[in-house]
């Protein structure tokens, strides 16, 4: 405060400035304080975990399938139902969100019908995830009459799609118009500027989406208890009811034996871990991708 | 403004039949504007245009910003027609059609009348893609003819020996002018007959610029050449004839020695001498 005072002009208040100087502080103050408290919680959480699903950690877990309290049992066919419903969800939603995101940045932009898509698109990115399981449970449980693998990766598509698309779009908007024109200026039809031109100028943003809607999906459950349902037996038949972690890590946590809650932590260990590579090869990988 | 000017601007140009030779132009048309009106919604841009472009020469495009010649370069290769709301009337004869009809193959127009921008446009792929990208797009050719038809059309430009160890690197890591001049050898590639140029040079340096001037005289040896420059001097240094538009009005075009020296309109006069734009 001395310093500004010396440098004060004499037609500017002294309580004007003292007041902006306050006012810094508090805003600085205010946002360490509140990135204090995310770090804390997300330092707690990973912290838990690890206490808590570390000591779980065996050979075991990645190669036997889940057995009864007592028995000697593992993860494998969990990680493996996670792995293969997560994948195919990813199939389906990513290319049906890429176009869904084409259609809207590139071909519909401005009309009624995009705009449409656009709010339909956005609700199902807030929509409880139990809802989409509900629907797929009347969609292709039901009429079929069995709970499977596959109904569960078409609810994970759902979830994952929206994010697709919402990327997929806001990258598409990022293209200068010069680069579409200097596509178009060559005789190159529009569908092949978007694709070839539009949408490699922007992969790398497009890649993030798809990847942080893999991390989104992976750790679902609510819509997976309507659909795959879960399974303790080894399986990887689509049409059959299939396990996944997250509905494992449910099942164990809410049970009463001892080592099905240590392995429910470190079910719970995995998917976090899971998630964590993955945001970090997004981080990375557009990091190299945009120079 | 009430100025009665396209009647002399037309008066300026041959008439619509002698579309092969006249005493004024050495050089056959290739592209001739009749009548042309361009409006942006219900913006009136460019009124009643009236202009030849002489084959293998360069034409200069000059007029204060706002005057409407990035308007008609765009008119040429139908450019326009991206943007709902935007349209033309008139004529603008290429091969004896006019390219303004609803039936003209807009692609294939494209390939013939090529164009350049202002901002450098790489695409984000390799450079040798970029030159290979629109020869895919209108011709079948073997591996062996598309390198010949890149080296070819790199070496035109003058490029290929600053690029020909790293064809495959990404052609956005090359300087402003190297991406420039591989734009320009992107258009030539095609073989088209016609190129546009949209203020080619304003984002790249006083080196860069004189090399694409440079460029501009050897490839005028074959192709016709339209140019949009706000450069006095490069419309003085490149082109054979130059138009001066104002307001959307092509106010005087004459052989470039005339219009620097006796431009028979004022606002010509006051406009390159700097009074004005």
């Amino acid at each position: 405060m001395k310093a500004n005072n010396t440098l004060m002009r004499a037609d500017r208040s002294a309580s004007l400035l003292w007041r902006r100087h306050m006012c810094d502080k508090l805003a600085t103050g205010l946002s360490w304080l509140g990135m204090l408290i995310v770090v804390f919680m997300l330092g707690s959480i990973l912290w838990t975990l690890f206490k808590n699903g570390l000591a779980g950690m065996s050979v075991h877990l990645f190669t036997l399938s889940m057995a009864a309290p007592g028995q000697p049992g593992g993860l494998a066919n969990a990680i493996m139902g996670s792995i293969i419903q997560t994948g195919l969800a990813i199939l389906i939603g990513a290319p049906a969100g890429l176009m869904t995101g084409i259609y809207l940045a590139e071909y519909g932009a401005g009309s009624r019908m995009a705009r449409i898509v656009r709010f339909v698109s956005d609700m199902l990115l807030s929509a409880p995830s139990i809802l989409i399981g509900l629907f797929i449970y009347m969609m292709l449980v039901v009429p079929f009459g069995h709970f499977s693998g596959f109904s569960g990766a078409v609810a994970l598509a759902i979830l994952a799609m929206p994010i697709v698309v919402r990327t997929t779009e806001d990258m598409l908007r990022l293209v200068p118009v010069a680069m579409r024109e200097a596509g178009i200026a060559l005789g190159a039809p529009k569908w092949r500027v978007i694709l070839f031109i539009c949408v490699r100028a922007v992969r790398a943003g497009i890649m993030t989406g798809v990847l942080l809607s893999i991390a989104r999906v992976a750790g679902e459950t609510a819509p997976l208890l309507f659909t795959s349902l879960g399974n303790s037996e080894w399986s990887l038949d689509l049409g059959r009811p299939m396990a996944s972690l997250p509905v494992a890590i449910y099942q164990y946590a809410g049970s009463a034996y001892q080592d099905w809650m240590q392995q429910a932590w470190t079910g719970a260990l995995l998917v976090t871990l899971g998630v964590l590579i993955i945001n970090i090869v997004v981080r990375v990988g557009t990091r190299g991708g945009r120079s | 403004m009430s100025v009665e000017v396209p009647v002399k601007a037309t008066g300026m140009t041959q008439p619509l039949d002698s579309a092969t030779t006249s005493k004024d132009a050495p050089h056959p048309v290739a592209m001739q504007v009749r009548g042309l009106n361009f409006y942006y919604g219900t913006s009136h841009a460019l009124h009643d245009i009236s202009l030849d472009f002489p084959e293998r020469s360069v034409t200069g495009m000059i007029g204060p910003s706002g005057c409407g010649k990035s308007t008609l370069l765009r008119v040429l290769n139908r450019m326009y027609d991206l943007y709902p709301g935007q349209r033309a009337t008139g004529e603008v004869i290429f091969d004896k059609q006019n390219i303004l009809n609803s039936g003209v193959d807009l692609n294939v127009l494209r390939s013939r009348i090529g164009m350049v921008f202002q901002k450098p446009t790489p695409f984000p792929m390799s450079i040798y893609d970029n030159i290979a990208f629109g020869i895919r797009l209108h011709e079948r050719v073997s591996r062996s003819e598309m390198d010949g038809r890149v080296e070819d059309a790199l070496r035109r430009v003058a490029l290929w020996p600053e690029v020909q160890d790293r064809l495959s690197a990404s052609a956005t890591a090359l300087s402003g002018g190297q991406q420039q001049r591989l734009c320009i050898a992107r258009t030539i590639a095609v073989r088209p007959e016609v190129i546009l140029l949209d203020e080619p040079t304003s984002a790249l340096d006083p080196v860069s610029t004189a090399r694409i001037e440079e460029l501009l005289d050897e490839l005028k040896t074959e192709f016709t050449i339209a140019i949009v420059t706000h450069n006095m001097q490069q419309a003085a240094r490149c082109a054979d004839q130059v138009a001066f538009f104002y307001m959307g009005r092509l106010i005087e075009v004459d052989s470039t020695a005339r219009m620097f020296t006796t431009p028979r309109e004022q606002q010509t006069q006051d406009y390159i001498t700097g009074r004005f734009g």
